[in-house]
């Protein structure tokens, strides 16, 4: 491993009988990135990262963090790693500044030490003011963000954040996407898990793209979104289902790929510009309206859609 | 320390959380409260303030000639109605077996007592007779009562009347003519007659009265305890291990709740061994029974005078009774797979376990249920609650070290052993 690989994941394996939740899955995280596991709900991006927080012993293959193992030298590995968990994780009936000493002495602080992180960390989190507060009573936001300063009360080397912003208003989702750059621009490397294309867009130094339980791409951004070359993405609503006019899509020159959910409809295509007047023409002959359209520039939506066929969403 | 630091953790959460609050201590509290209240505990320094029963009792015994002035149907009234009897017995005479019974079933009457027209001759000479003591089914303690003292003149003329009757075998295998001897049997009778006609008169006098019976604040004074006291203590002793038992358990599932709430999970992500975590919860739950307990034998001891017996063998006593409880509610915690069975298990199984385990509290002060109270404290030491109460009676009893060792040590290791297995059963399923 070289040195500045901070976690590198080899032939992970975690499967429950016969159910395989994850297959055989390899990369590495390199210090002081911010690296993105995306895929949709069900991936097995948690299942992977709680075998990389050591939650769980994998079936097969092994986890290096910072060069501690897994299987080996587990508590190498938490010592090293902060972990924000999807769901909050916090004693509701006790304060924040009561949640943070605690969680602070398992991580091994004590005394003036751990009063001056806590004191910091409620700083960090927009706390301060309300740390006396039963989080209980607290928003759902600052819940998050509490449960976001635990992990960061130790300084660790490695974030592993699991789906942070799920469910939770725009305005806190922000908040969180900014702490985050700011952790990772003071050092922290970080391993973020998501399925919002956009969070990973925005946050990623490398993607790694998950679909039920296997790494169906990896690499930055940018070559992610070279898979689908410079295909558009147009998302299509018709005025009625028409079997036809799918049909006559699919064999429409520039035309990729084409699926339907929920009455819509996901083309990738060559250049929009080109392509959709084809598309209405065909429309016209068959009898259906198109009702509304939408274009996109190729990015991991597409990228997703073209690997799968399906939409990242699901 | 980060055992402690867990440990501290969970009490603080415990102290915090009305419910367990009001589960470990208002409850316990507030059912011998009521106890207290029910017997006037608030009465003064008389202490027995226990409301007087209300009998009504129908006199048919005609005493033949043979018996002189003696009649034994009127000596039992008299002694139903003594002075000294006053304060337990409110006796009233119905005109008849039927208004009597009826006077039971109206509930104007706790009991009923009906003297057969031959009970003379049956307690002095040939034959049989039973008197009926008809009682109201809701109630045990004051038909108890009268019980025990019908129960008393019954058998001394039993008594006397075996007695009596092996003189007259032993004086015919001496020789002595049958007829004599009937004829001496029947001397005897009446002497008998004669003596208890004298005892009970000077019964009516306040002078060598056949039955003593003391106050509560006498009894004190002697060194006795009170039916109160006795009432008040093991009703105390066995809510405080029913309650203890079910603070165990719910202490227990905090491990289960926080495994659903995420932090025990979380908890496992920080360099902490898991089991310094699994320790430190164990630690809360044990601390947890032992302030509930520390705290109700104070509180007890001050508000209701519950005398619970020499300091070293109550720490002992105690000390099993937190083991064993703790263990228990972690070796069922252990059983289930989510809070959602809580409810059902817990409140089943330590339902049963529990009211099995401390039944003897129910029947062991009333006079009337001495064989339900043998039969329920064999019962109860099939449940852990059982040894528990069995423990902490000797203690309360005047028991010392060396008799409570025994169940102390059966506590312990029914203790060891749920522990053993509880402890077990969560290193796998964290494993």
């Amino acid at each position: 491993m070289s040195t500045d690989t901070a976690i590198r994941v080899q032939e992970l394996h975690k499967n429950y009988g016969d159910v395989y939740a994850v297959r055989g899955i390899s990369f590495d995280v390199h210090a002081g990135e911010i690296f993105s596991l995306l895929g949709p709900n069900g991936a097995g991006k948690t299942t992977t990262i709680s075998m990389v927080s050591c939650l769980l012993e994998p079936t097969q293959g092994d986890v290096s963090v910072v060069g501690h193992s897994i299987r080996r030298d587990p508590m190498g590995v938490k010592a090293a790693i902060g972990v924000v968990p999807q769901e909050i994780a916090l004693y509701e009936d006790l304060s924040a500044r009561e949640n943070l000493t605690f969680w602070g002495k398992m991580y091994g602080l004590r005394g003036s030490a751990l009063r001056q992180r806590v004191n910091q960390v409620l700083e960090i989190t927009g706390l301060a003011e309300r740390q006396k507060g039963r989080t209980g009573k607290f928003s759902g936001g600052m819940k998050r963000r509490l449960n976001i300063g635990i992990a960061l009360l130790h300084r660790p080397q490695i974030l592993i954040m699991d789906e942070p912003t799920v469910g939770i208003d725009p305005q806190s989702r922000r908040n969180i996407l900014d702490s985050v750059k700011e952790m990772n621009r003071q050092g922290t490397t970080i391993l973020y898990t998501t399925h919002y294309m956009e969070e990973a867009q925005e946050l990623s130094d490398h993607i790694a793209i998950m679909d039920h339980g296997e790494l169906i791409a990896y690499g930055t951004h940018d070559e992610l979104v070279e898979i689908v070359g410079e295909m558009d993405r147009i998302t299509l609503m018709i005025s009625a289902e028409s079997a036809s006019v799918m049909e006559r899509w699919r064999t429409t020159d520039g035309v990729h790929q084409i699926t339907a959910e929920d009455g819509t409809l996901n083309l990738l295509v060559d250049d929009s510009n080109v392509v959709l007047p084809r598309l209405f023409e065909s429309a016209t002959q068959a009898g259906t309206r198109i009702t509304s359209v939408e274009i996109q520039e190729p990015n991991l939506e597409a990228v997703f859609l073209h690997l799968t066929g399906r939409a990242l969403r699901d | 320390m980060k055992l402690l630091d867990i440990a501290i953790k969970d009490l603080l959460r415990s102290f915090r959380s009305a419910f367990a609050l009001v589960f470990m201590f208002v409850i316990p509290l507030l059912t011998v409260g009521l106890f207290y209240f029910a017997f006037g505990g608030l009465g003064g320094d008389d202490g027995f303030d226990l409301a007087a029963t209300k009998v009504q009792v129908v006199n048919l015994d005609e005493p033949g000639s043979e018996y002189g002035d003696f009649s034994a149907g009127h000596m039992l009234v008299d002694l139903l109605e003594s002075e000294n009897l006053s304060g337990l017995l409110e006796v009233s005479e119905a005109s008849g077996p039927a208004r009597a019974r009826a006077a039971v079933d109206a509930q104007e009457a706790a009991v009923a007592v009906i003297i057969p027209a031959d009970f003379t001759g049956a307690a002095l000479g040939a034959g049989s007779a039973a008197v009926e003591l008809y009682q109201d089914p809701t109630l045990t303690l004051g038909p108890g009562i009268v019980k025990s003292f019908v129960s008393q003149i019954v058998d001394g003329f039993a008594g006397a009347k075996i007695a009596t009757g092996v003189a007259v075998e032993q004086l015919v295998e001496q020789g002595v003519s049958a007829s004599d001897a009937e004829a001496l049997k029947q001397e005897i009778n009446l002497a008998y007659g004669q003596w208890a006609t004298e005892l009970g008169e000077a019964h009516q006098d306040g002078a060598n009265p056949l039955l003593d019976v003391q106050s509560t604040g006498d009894a004190g004074e002697e060194g006795t305890e009170s039916l109160t006291q006795k009432i008040l203590s093991t009703t105390m002793v066995g809510m405080m291990i029913f309650y203890a038992f079910f603070t165990a358990a719910n202490a227990s599932e905090s491990i289960l709740r926080e495994e659903e709430a995420g932090t025990l999970p979380r908890l496992f992500t920080t360099p902490t061994p898991q089991s310094t975590i699994l320790g430190g919860k164990l630690l809360a739950v044990f601390v947890t029974i032992l302030v509930q307990v520390i705290v109700l034998v104070v509180i007890a001891a001050l508000a209701f005078g519950v005398a619970w017996g020499a300091p070293l063998p109550l720490a002992l006593a105690t000390l099993g009774l937190v083991v064993l409880a703790s263990s228990f509610g972690v070796f069922l915690t252990s059983l289930l797979k989510n809070t959602k069975q809580t409810g059902i298990v817990f409140g089943g199984v330590m339902t049963v376990t529990g009211m099995v385990g401390i039944s003897s509290v129910f029947t062991a002060s009333v006079p009337a249920a001495s064989d339900a109270s043998q039969v329920a404290h064999t019962l109860s030491l099939l449940m852990p609650q059982g040894w528990a109460l069995h423990g902490w009676r000797v203690v309360m009893d005047g028991g010392g070290v060396s008799d409570v060792l025994v169940p102390l040590a059966v506590m312990l290791a029914l203790g060891a052993g749920f522990f053993v297995i509880g402890v077990l059963r969560f290193r796998k399923r964290f494993a």
